[in-house]
């Protein structure tokens, strides 16, 4: 697999979640485990594109994918346009939930299509945040669209 | 955590912050729990099956008295040796090199239970179950009763909840054989408190336990009890030498860190024939659950409840009894608006009442009745240091629309739809002191907070406290405070928090004392160092011991439902909020928000519910439903700083204040929306079920 634009081979246990291999084999420990039952979206990251649950897959399931975890979207000193968004908006407040999000809000974003704001509230429920009342992620990924 | 420089917020938007379950020592095996499966019941025999494995009569832990003024002295033990009160309650734990293997141990570790029958007492100490009972009675209530032109009586109860910070609980634990100090990262709100519980568990010197607190994903009051998790760690660490790590999933989240409300407030009110309110009769219980947890959870709910009773209007005389009363279910413990949001909920509810009876419009019975003067002193005793409340209800009208809205929604019900509006009015008690903790008989909170600043070599100035930050922006608080008032430059200060080695010690961050008690000894601190001019090798520490301040608050809100599956839907919410001097704005507005967003899950979503034989039914995320992004509006937010003559500030605090105020607008607009159909709501959550019931004039189940 390639994880983050760096190709992966070698043997996992068949019972590993892909969350559990991306934070303890590639110890990449931005992506956040928060339900372990697709529930919550705090483990989101993108396969192939698509925004995925990490703890809903087995890490054998990823097996020649293209995965794409927070660690990939931009660094400190270096942010993507939509973590400077959510930084610039308040999106997050104790942060566990935002590399979930940004998952999620990379997938609406990399269609090209542009949503209104009650769209986007929609399209963004599939992840919780307790600390924000949505609000300022909603704005943070609307402005992105622009 | 510490924040140096000014990046941190970078680091937690890039993957990049540490979290509990980031801490992974060298040689660290994970553990895994083995928890009760029965609400009550015996333990008769343990076989763990492995060497890998342990249970509390192996690890010697002390049971913590719990104390309190009027409480019943009962004995949390952690990992019981005899006795489980309650599913979910650690009984055994393995370990193994990853969580999986520990998992694959739990499973061959047996316990024999014998089921003790429904009905038999939870703590020999308390045979009535009851843990904290306490009467008030200011005199003149029955005269009060006799006298009114109209006695309005309701039962009212709020639900038994999750605080649900996103991510859960965690600890990982390592000895060091050479110091004999054991270090325990924790996910937790009360850093200095945790060290105290803990050394008194292990039967050691508080000096022999560091405590350190990573990245929280959250804490909403969740993490801010003593947990039996993070005594049990310390223990094994201690037996194994090798460090240990327990990361919590989400159904043990769900059923054993501590829930919150559970609240039942009945109420007498006597109102005038000008719907004054003159006196309330009220009886409060909680159901606290299986035990009182150290330092005393079993208080604070129905206490803070029963005080906070009308708690803006001026009333003449109050009586009151609170009770605590045992459960076998998961102890409850703080839960962000503890006890205000059933008194919220009730309050605001009997004031809709008030004002329908009457015939007079809901913000009039509310100004009727508000306090004006201050500072004010309740029949209770409470002072009230200060608020604008006539100010707040006639901003909240402006800023509404209000009449505009109640054209609009005359419009709405000509045309079939369900469309309510509804308003609160409240305040709440922050930051709690030394003296309200002796005063209920509690020794172990210290009531103050504290600060450190140290002036380093190279100049820059260091700041310690005693908090722990939560994603509230401690930081970036203090460094504001730095600029504002000493003329600091932010790049040029550092935030220590949550290390009991290196902090000062103090409450930790609850009961929205941050922005009074902390905020205060961090000015006092860099006072004292401006004083030496911030020259290096400055190290000075200032302990502040706050007293009580009231924010308080305006809400409406507009809600609509459906009229075919009644799903209640919040299309306008408008807030105005007086937390007293507002240190940085947006951040007062994330709190505010977020308390909302909460306030409205906790309304209309959120509820845990046990079977009939003592089964959590709310165990995983499918079941326990916390609000999403289409569950809440844009929240609209006005500010009125009525300053507090009590704090160096004139902050009061606002950690918890939206969510209160959710309790009262939510309820009344439900109500207000399925009014005209006659339907009167008392038990929480507002749900489609419930909400159906109500129409169909089923009676309201008040549970027990």
């Amino acid at each position: 697999m390639t994880v983050n634009g760096s190709r992966w081979s070698g043997d996992v246990p068949a019972r590993q979640t892909l969350c559990d291999f991306l934070r303890d084999e590639l110890e990449l420990t931005g992506t956040h485990v928060g339900c372990e039952q697709g529930a919550c979206g705090a483990c989101t990251i993108l396969g192939d594109g698509e925004a995925v649950r990490s703890c809903l897959m087995l890490a054998v399931q990823a097996d020649g994918m293209e995965l794409t975890t927070i660690e990939g979207m931009g660094e400190p000193g270096n942010l993507s346009t939509l973590q400077a968004a959510f930084l610039r908006h308040r999106a997050f407040q104790c942060g566990f939930c935002t590399p979930g999000f940004l998952a999620s809000a990379a997938e609406i974003l990399g269609s090209g299509r542009r949503y209104s704001r009650r769209e986007l509230r929609d399209m963004l429920s599939g992840n919780v945040c307790r600390c924000t009342g949505y609000e300022p992620i909603v704005e943070a990924v609307f402005e992105c669209q622009r | 955590m510490p924040e140096v420089g000014t990046d941190n917020r970078e680091l937690l938007v890039t993957g990049r912050g540490r979290f509990i379950a980031d801490i992974a020592p060298d040689d660290c095996v994970d553990v895994c729990f083995v928890r009760s499966p029965l609400p009550h019941a015996v333990i008769r025999s343990v076989r763990l099956s492995s060497s890998q494995a342990t249970w509390g009569a192996e690890l010697g832990l002390q049971p913590l008295s719990l104390e309190a003024g009027a409480m019943v002295t009962t004995l949390w033990h952690p990992m019981p040796t005899e006795r489980v009160r309650y599913v979910g309650e650690p009984v055994a734990m393995s370990w193994g090199a990853s969580r999986y293997e520990a998992e694959d141990l739990a499973e061959a570790i047996s316990v024999d239970y014998a089921a003790l029958p429904p009905g038999t007492p939870l703590h020999d100490e308390a045979p009535d179950d009851v843990l904290f009972s306490r009467s008030f009675d200011s005199g003149g209530v029955d005269e009060a009763m006799a006298q009114a032109h109209l006695v309005v009586e309701r039962t009212f109860k709020a639900a038994r909840q999750s605080a649900l910070p996103l991510e859960g609980r965690g600890v990982v634990a390592d000895h060091d054989e050479t110091s004999g100090v054991t270090t325990l990262w924790t996910s937790t709100q009360l850093p200095h408190l945790v060290r105290r519980g803990v050394a008194h568990a292990l039967g050691a010197p508080e000096s022999s336990v560091r405590v350190m607190v990573p990245h929280v994903g959250g804490g909403f009051g969740l993490k801010a009890t003593l947990y039996v998790e993070e005594i049990a760690l310390a223990a094994l660490a201690r037996r194994l030498g090798t460090p240990v790590r327990w990361i919590e999933d989400r159904t043990e989240n769900l059923l054993a860190g501590t829930h919150g409300h559970d609240t039942r407030v009945s109420l007498r009110v006597a109102v005038g024939v000008d719907g004054r309110v003159h006196a309330i009769d009220a009886d409060v219980l909680a159901d606290v659950g299986a035990y009182s947890v150290w330092p005393g959870t079993a208080v604070i709910e129905p206490a803070i409840a029963a005080f906070s009773l009308f708690g803006p209007y001026a009333l003449e005389a109050v009586r009151f009894r609170a009770r605590a009363a045992a459960s076998s279910r998961s102890p409850v413990g703080p839960c962000r608006g503890i006890g205000h949001n059933a008194a919220v909920f009730a309050t605001e509810r009997v004031m809709d009442v008030v004002a329908a009876e009457l015939g007079i419009d809901p913000l009039e019975v509310r100004r009727r009745n508000a306090v004006r003067d201050f500072p004010w002193t309740s029949p209770t005793g409470r002072e009230l240091d200060s608020g604008d409340y006539l100010a707040l209800i006639r901003r909240l009208e402006e800023a509404s629309n209000y009449q505009g809205l109640l054209r609009e929604q005359a419009q709405a019900r000509s045309e079939g739809r369900l469309v309510g509006i509804g308003v609160s009015l409240f305040n709440e008690i922050t930051a709690s002191g030394s003296a309200d903790y002796r005063r209920r008989g509690v020794t172990s909170v210290p009531g103050t907070d504290a600060a450190r600043v140290v002036v380093t070599a190279e100049g820059r100035v260091e700041i310690y406290t005693s908090a722990a930050d939560a994603g509230q922006g401690h930081a970036e608080t203090y460094r504001t405070l730095a600029e504002r008032e000493l003329g600091l430059r932010p790049e040029e200060v550092d935030v220590i928090e949550g290390d009991t080695a290196l902090c000062p010690e103090g409450s930790g961050t609850f009961i929205s004392r941050g922005a009074v008690g902390v905020m205060e000894s961090v000015v006092e601190a860099l006072r004292k160092a401006a004083k030496e001019d911030f020259e290096p090798g400055t190290d000075v520490t200032h302990v502040h011991d706050p007293s009580q301040v009231y924010p308080s608050g305006a809400h409406l809100a507009v809600v609509e439902v459906d009229p075919v599956g009644h799903v209640p839907h919040v299309v306008r919410y408008v807030a105005i909020e007086d937390c007293g001097r507002m240190l940085d704005r947006d951040l007062v507005e994330g709190q505010v928000r977020g308390g909302i967003a909460m306030g409205i899950g906790e309304m209309l979503l959120e509820e845990h519910t046990y079977s009939e034989d003592g089964q959590l039914l709310t165990s995983s995320l499918r079941h326990y439903l916390p609000p999403l992004a289409p569950d809440v509006p844009a929240v609209e937010i006005h500010h009125l700083e009525s300053l507090s003559p009590i704090t160096a500030l004139g902050s009061k605090g606002v950690g918890e204040a939206g969510t209160i105020g959710a309790f009262g607008a939510i309820a009344n607009a439900v109500v207000d929306a399925v009014g005209p159909l006659g339907a009167e709501l008392t038990e929480l959550p507002y749900s489609p079920e419930r909400i159906l019931g109500a129409v169909r004039g089923e009676p309201p189940r008040v549970a027990s």
